[in-house]
């Protein structure tokens, strides 16, 4: 048999792209719109897409293309062509690797400046929710090595939502280092995660160095390790349930991203980091890890915690390959309301 | 003399002898599940294992003072860790013409292949929990100038302090001393895990007691190093490194350090190691080609961060 049928279905087209997850990866994928098939639309709306993958050679698609099936002008006439043929349309798009996982050359900024959030000077090729290790800085070592995520980015910069308040936190602005791209998945989830904040207050507020609610949810508990060059060792070993996620505004000392648990830090000695002359000699860094979760159940507003099993369970974090079908009337994954089937192959050589 | 037809003028008909003895094939160290627990999911009730602790009651007043107001009773915490049990196979295809015309009996070696890598992938899995899943302090007592630092005896001993703070029970006994030159005790002892390329900063580290000087060598498993504080090392080829992370970019290494019932490995009942065979007619339409394949099931899981613990390193070499 040369080709096996991997998997197949159907959904309805909200007209945003759809991605399909193909974890025995792909070499040959076929869309149908159901509901365009037997109509006479008013534009050149794809009834069919194909897709081929790189065991064709020079055949293969490109990445956003494919071939596509239209009816063309109001009329029932079949023309067949690529997604990039004028007029151009979104195709099809194979992601094997996630944007970011990506093991990517050393790459060097010029300064990371102290504004709340903080900004780092870069050329770069990065996107905004990139992962990137900074490394090797200067004008403050105790952020050295860890991984922040970025926003705003541009080819010159970005900023480093998770790193409110440089001077606030202990942080001195620093004037060089590098950055690599990393994987925004770790080998298994939920990963453990840098605090760049704790606030002092009944229901402390801890900042993290990415986002956190890719990772974790409300409901989980979450265990602390926090050496005693961060300040508040008090909270290092004790373990706490997530209330909030992203739930405060990035304000003072605190950043954008963070989870609010059901720790009362108030009597606590503040958070920061250790200043960079103590560099290498303080401990690094302040993290925390899953430590499970607590079920609870509100009878009153009805609200389930703790039974997110999307994020709460141990599992492998590894990227699970993709098509990803971009929408629209003109592309594989369909207008709003269209009924669209697909099928995923693999040669067999 | 003349006319003899021998070795030197005509050729063997096979161009080499095939010696029955296979050389080895490497293998790493599995270290990577000792010390945890084994838990097994049956089968039919879905792929999640739920693992619960009840969390200790409150010690705090409890002293009845006689007015006859009884003690507000103290609500039970139950902690669920959860864990998704995975599937992870490989296969290898047969030509007919390997055996045909080339190699001999591939069947049971490359079954016995098939059969190294389920106790390799399974001991990277269970690698890639710590790894990922834990919180690690940077060594700052080693020197090298690094961020971390080499591995130091301060380090090891702050790690020790952490678990046995939190009530940690270690899971290897102590060997006892005996009336041997140039021998020395250990200690009951945690468990800790590392790379090889450790091997020559875990001697220098003050105290270190490598595993020659045990006083005694039954039962000691190959992969064991040292025993530094209330540690014992155990070492791998394949234990986790992450390039390029520290302060000046150079590989850390991560080095769990923990006691017991800190993780647990879950196997699914049925599915913990199979191995199978497709024939010819099946794999092929005209009989050509033959599969062997493996593949088990797993799920892996921290079932208590107070119970483990662990380093961040640098190298020396």
């Amino acid at each position: 048999m040369a080709f096996t049928i991997l998997d197949g279905d159907t959904f309805t087209s909200t007209g945003a792209g759809v991605k399909i997850p193909l974890p025995s990866s792909a070499d040959y994928f076929h869309t149908w719109n159901i509901t365009q098939m037997p109509l006479a639309p008013a534009t050149a709306v794809v009834i069919e897409g194909e897709w081929f993958g790189p065991k064709f050679g020079a055949g293969a698609s490109a990445a956003n293309d494919g071939l596509r099936l239209k009816k063309s002008n109001s009329t029932n006439v079949l023309v067949k062509d690529t997604f990039a043929t004028a007029t151009a349309s979104n195709g099809f798009t194979y992601v094997t690797t996630s944007p970011v996982v990506e093991a990517q050359a050393p790459n060097a900024i010029t300064g990371i400046t102290a504004a709340n959030p903080a900004v780092v000077t870069q050329t770069n090729t990065y996107s905004d929710g990139d992962l990137v290790r900074i490394y090797n800085t200067t004008g403050d070592l105790t952020i050295g090595g860890m991984v922040f995520q970025i926003s705003s980015s541009s080819s010159s910069g970005y900023t480093l939502l998770g790193l409110a308040n440089i001077a606030g936190n202990g942080l001195d602005a620093a004037t060089a280092g590098f950055t690599r791209r990393v994987s925004k998945f770790a080998a298994v989830e939920p990963e453990f995660m840098y605090i760049t904040n704790i606030s002092k207050a009944n229901q402390a507020v801890v900042s993290t160095s990415v986002d956190p609610s890719f990772y974790y949810a409300v409901g989980m508990k979450i265990h602390f390790s926090v050496p005693k060059s961060f300040g508040m060792s008090e909270i290092s070993q004790m373990t706490g349930t997530i209330l909030a996620i992203n739930a405060v505004g990035a304000s003072g000392n605190i950043g954008a991203y963070n989870v609010t648990v059901d720790i009362n830090s108030t009597a606590f000695t503040a958070f920061a980091f250790p200043v960079t002359d103590l560099s290498p000699s303080a401990q690094l860094f302040a993290t925390f890890s899953s430590q499970g979760a607590q079920t609870s159940f509100n009878p009153v507003t009805l609200v389930q915690t703790g039974y997110d099993f999307t994020k709460q369970p141990f599992r492998t974090g590894q990227f699970t390959p993709y098509m990803f079908l971009a929408g629209g009337a003109q592309s594989p994954a369909g207008a709003s309301g269209d009924i669209i089937n697909w099928i995923s192959y693999k040669l067999e050589r | 003399m003349l006319g003899i037809t021998n070795i030197q003028n005509m050729a063997p008909e096979l161009p080499l002898q095939f010696s029955e003895d296979l050389l080895s094939t490497p293998q790493f160290n599995l270290i990577h599940s000792f010390g945890c627990d084994l838990h097994f999911a049956d089968a039919y009730i879905g792929k999640t294992t739920r693992m619960s602790r009840y969390e200790r009651l409150s010690t705090e007043g409890g002293q009845l003072d006689g007015s006859g107001v009884d003690p507000a009773p103290e609500v039970v915490v139950r902690t669920d860790v959860d864990a998704t049990t995975e599937i992870f196979a490989k296969t290898v295809v047969i030509n007919e013409q390997v055996t045909l015309f080339e190699n001999d009996k591939v069947l049971t070696k490359f079954t016995a292949l098939l059969g190294q890598w389920l106790r390799e992938k399974e001991d990277l899995l269970m690698r890639d929990l710590y790894a990922s899943s834990v919180s690690y302090i940077n060594a700052v007592g080693g020197g090298g100038g690094d961020q971390p630092s080499l591995i130091g005896a301060g380090d090891v001993n702050n790690i020790e302090r952490i678990l046995l703070g939190n009530d940690a029970r270690t899971m290897l006994a102590t060997n006892e001393a005996a009336d041997l030159f140039g021998t020395a005790p250990t200690r009951d002892a945690f468990i800790a895990l590392c790379s090889t390329d450790l091997a020559a900063d875990l001697q220098a580290v003050n105290g270190v007691v490598l595993k020659n000087i045990y006083p005694h060598q039954e039962g000691l498993r190959p992969e064991e190093y040292c025993s530094i504080s209330r540690f014992r090392f155990f070492v791998s080829s394949k234990a986790n490194k992450i390039p390029g992370a520290s302060l000046l970019g150079n590989t850390i290494y991560t080095i769990p350090m923990y006691g017991l019932e800190a993780a647990a490995k879950i196997e699914q009942n049925g599915y913990t190691s199979i191995l199978g065979y497709r024939p010819p007619y099946v794999v092929s339409s005209v009989g050509q080609n033959s599969q062997l394949y493996a593949k088990f099931a797993l799920a892996r899981a921290i079932t208590n961060q107070n119970w483990l613990s662990g380093l961040n390193v640098t190298a020396s070499t």
